[in-house]
């Protein structure tokens, strides 16, 4: 018998190992039906999953998280069997803004301290001149953008909540906000990146991975009483996951994904770009973030739940000692026999420096 | 009623903003504005330091209110996601409904239900219309994909009409499928052929 599930997604490239479980027929062949909606916004997402619209959704991390502590929302446990991947933003700056970074910057510049450092000059001398302060955006309070961010701009000695403006814009404003000049840098995940870049209006300063490699991104939350009262359905969409990834890490199946994400998931964006972010070994026209979507990366590990939790910290958004809350989203062993130890290194390093 | 409060309201769809808009002004709320969903609406909502904010939810806009619970320096007021840990149905009815509500920190939970209250019915009767809208006009675009495969099948074959439509229509039961479907896929092959 087919069980139907009804999975929330916001249009973006790691969504790709739901739709990869859909089309090609790995949630079939557990027995599964995903009926995949898309979403406009996180707290959409957040919303219908907690009033059970959604059996399951494609979240952020540090957003499922924030519901299990009952941050500026009400306190729902939610539980992750696997994770939807790594990596796959970047941090763009407007033209002019990437000029004079690129001027001053003493060093090289794929350095993340360097740019940082120079960043933080231009922010004094702004200061200097009585001019208005740098607005950066990311996609949501609790998103690993944000702290991205946060970690660039701490490098250079700079406070985010003092020295810079930090706002939400949704992905689908970005471009426009930054040739506008509403903003004058953003830190987003694929493909929005690559289309500023296309359309002329800014450049990749760094991939996050610079900044945060292996970073965790998307999870793919349930409801933890919807999960304890269907365990089997969290196992069978967990091993249709993890079928998906392989597929997907298969390097002759890149075009094929790719035009699936322009179909499926909505991305309207040019193949080749697509195809450069999925394929890293492949020389792209412009330099874009990369992602990963194999197996590995596919593992709800628990040490991501601390770094979360201690930039979630830093951040000023949660009090101290509530740890045990926060880690209890990552649940790898509901994935039952999908379980399993990455077998290569799948640390998360913080500027170079290894964290788990 | 004490002082009023000043309702913004966002949404894509000005017709169900008005409709909104006359329902809350029915109840005694003068002061709502309707903005539109566009990329400099943080500035937009901080100049108009509202009391309630309701925004439907295919704005992508709501993660930037989302962010307002966060005390920053370019928020100038702390507003908060309407939510009550008393009252899970009313969360649930506005997220039926398709609609979400935020309120400036410290308003009292009491006066915003009555509000929230007419803006789910004001939805959910605009949804209605509108499904019952989108079925009439999808039911005259049947109507006409219908007499134009029939045309066609008339021209090929030299059959009357009559003779047409019954041959659409066991094809249509043949295929499980409806009539206003094989009439879709005549006029797309007749115009492959031309």
């Amino acid at each position: 018998m087919t069980k139907t599930l009804r999975i929330g997604y916001i249009p973006l490239v790691d969504s790709a190992l739901l739709h990869v479980a859909r089309a090609y027929d790995f949630a079939a062949a557990e027995g599964l039906d995903l009926d995949l909606v898309r979403e406009t916004s996180w707290a959409n997402i957040r919303d219908k999953l907690g009033v059970g619209i959604f059996d399951a959704a494609h979240m952020l991390a540090p957003s499922a998280m924030a519901v299990c502590l009952g941050l500026g929302y009400i306190e729902i446990p939610l539980v992750a069997p696997v994770a939807l991947g790594l990596d796959g933003n970047a941090i763009t700056l407007s033209r002019p803004l990437y000029a004079e970074v690129m001027s001053i910057a003493e060093g090289d510049p794929a350095d993340p301290y360097v740019t940082a450092q120079a960043l933080a000059k231009i922010v004094a001398k702004r200061r200097a001149d009585s001019a208005a302060p740098l607005t950066f955006a990311h996609v949501f309070p609790f998103s690993t953008h944000h702290y991205q961010l946060r970690l660039w701009f701490s490098a250079g000695g700079l406070e985010s909540k003092t020295d810079v403006n930090l706002i939400v814009v949704p992905p689908p404003f970005m471009v426009e906000s930054l040739r506008s000049g509403v903003i004058d840098g953003f830190c987003v995940g694929a493909p929005w990146n690559g289309l500023a870049v296309e359309a002329g209006v800014g450049y990749i300063v760094h991939r996050g991975r610079d900044i945060v490699r292996n970073c965790p991104e998307k999870l793919l939350a349930f409801r933890a009483d919807a999960a304890s009262a269907d365990p089997d359905s969290v196992k069978a969409l967990s091993r249709a996951i993890r079928a998906a990834a392989d597929w997907a890490s298969d390097k002759n199946h890149i075009e094929d994904l790719a035009y699936l994400l322009s179909q499926d998931a909505g991305l309207h964006v040019p193949i080749e770009l697509l195809c450069a972010i999925l394929d890293p070994e492949r020389e792209p026209k412009v330099k874009t973030a990369t992602i990963r979507l194999d197996r590995a990366a596919t593992f709800a590990n628990p040490a991501h739940a601390d770094w979360l939790y201690a930039q979630m910290r830093a951040a000023g958004q949660v009090a101290d000692g509530q740890d045990a809350k926060a880690r209890s989203v990552y649940r790898p062993d509901l994935a039952g026999d999908a379980h399993f130890e990455p077998a290569e290194t799948l640390k998360l390093e913080v500027f170079g420096r290894i964290k788990n | 009623m004490d002082v009023d409060l000043r309702i913004v309201v966002i949404d894509k769809n000005p017709l169900r903003a008005a409709v909104l808009r006359d329902g809350l002004r029915e109840a005694g709320h003068c002061e709502v504005i309707h903005i539109d969903d566009t990329s400099d609406i943080l500035a937009r909502v901080n100049a108009l330091t509202p009391d309630v904010i309701i925004i439907d939810l295919e704005s992508p806009s709501r993660d930037v209110l989302e962010q307002m619970f966060e005390v920053s320096r370019t928020m100038d007021r702390p507003i908060a996601m309407f939510v009550d840990n008393s009252d899970t149905s009313m969360i649930n009815a506005a997220i039926d409904a398709g609609v979400s509500a935020y309120i400036v920190d410290g308003l009292r939970k009491e006066r915003v239900k009555p509000i929230l209250d007419i803006t789910i019915r004001r939805f959910n009767a605009f949804t209605k219309l509108k499904d019952e809208l989108e079925s009439t006009k999808l039911q005259l675009e049947d109507r006409k994909a219908i007499d134009r495969a029939k045309a066609i099948v008339m021209k090929a074959k030299s059959i009357p009409e009559e003779q047409a439509y019954a041959m659409m229509r066991k094809t249509a039961m043949n295929e499980n499928k409806k009539i206003a479907d094989v009439a879709r896929s005549i006029i797309m092959a007749a115009e492959l052929l031309r």
